[in-house]
């Protein structure tokens, strides 16, 4: 057991660099298609950290329903946007970006401020739980059952909400049209 | 053995990212690929907390959190496809008819 955390150090540097680097280029890449692919980058690097702390079906469902899902979902509404450089290069910065940034990094010192008292305060070994789908499926279809049921009534919601949407588009361009 | 504190740092980290991110950028897309990225930064520190507090409440927290993202994601993009057929542009400065 132990003879194979000996490794999970140098992982855990190589997948936070990545991931890192990856969401630093969400936000700052201008072409958004290489938003996207940074963010399925950054998703997959984050769910080779959930298995790093042996959450196995977290960083599963994560890398099927974001990676997998989710984000080819963004890549369909950019191209089918058509989303041509000039038109976002054209546009003008924003003026809240230096002020932006400042809150950032306000943000990110009290954050590291908030954690040094909180290591100071206790030290916590890692327990040896593992997130495996027997464990997790078991818990979730006895603990958290209701919640679970009601996660359903809320992608019902979503789909009720979507159609609308769309049919609301649907009919403003018959207008579009007729006019 | 890498400390909870390591995983809250990087959590930390790319928390702050993700919150420039959306307050910087005027493009709606970039906004919510921004709250992707909140949302991925709290889901971390919930797996680092499960793990070192030997309890399983934090990934199954992350598992609901992913289910409402994927719910969130799908409206949010309608929204969008929405607003670029009416205005032709997905520019946030552009939603003006509400404005005071």
């Amino acid at each position: 057991m132990m003879k194979e955390y000996n490794m999970s150090p140098y992982f855990f540097y190589l997948f936070a660099a990545i991931l890192i680097f990856a969401s630093l280029s969400v936000v700052l890449a201008r072409n958004p298609l290489y938003n996207v692919l940074s963010l399925v980058v950054a998703i997959f690097s984050l769910s080779c950290l959930f298995v790093l702390l042996e959450a196995f079906f977290v960083g599963m469902v994560l890398l099927l329903v974001y990676a997998g899902a989710v984000l080819v979902f963004f890549l369909f509404v950019v191209m089918c946007l058509n989303l041509n450089t000039v038109t976002l290069t054209s546009a003008q910065q924003s003026r809240f970006r230096w002020l932006g940034t400042i809150v950032g990094l306000m943000f990110a010192s009290s954050f590291g401020l908030a954690i040094k008292s909180f290591i100071r305060a206790q030290t916590m070994e890692p327990s040896s739980i593992r997130g495996t789908i027997e464990v997790i499926g078991k818990i979730l279809f006895t603990d958290y059952l209701l919640p679970f049921e009601l996660t359903s009534l809320l992608l019902l919601i979503a789909i009720f909400g979507i159609v609308s949407l769309a049919q609301g588009a649907l009919s403003t361009g018959k207008d579009v049209e007729n006019a | 053995m890498i400390s909870l504190g390591s995983y809250l740092i990087l959590s930390g980290i790319v928390f702050s990212i993700g919150l420039v991110g959306v307050m910087t950028s005027r493009n709606v897309l970039k906004v919510l690929l921004s709250l992707e990225l909140l949302l991925a930064a709290s889901n971390l520190s919930f797996v680092a907390f499960s793990k070192f507090n030997g309890d399983y409440a934090g990934q199954l927290i992350v598992f609901f959190v992913i289910l409402v993202a994927a719910a969130e994601v799908a409206i949010g993009l309608a929204i969008i496809v929405v607003m670029y057929r009416r205005l032709s542009t997905i520019q946030a400065d552009e939603l003006r008819t509400m404005k005071w």
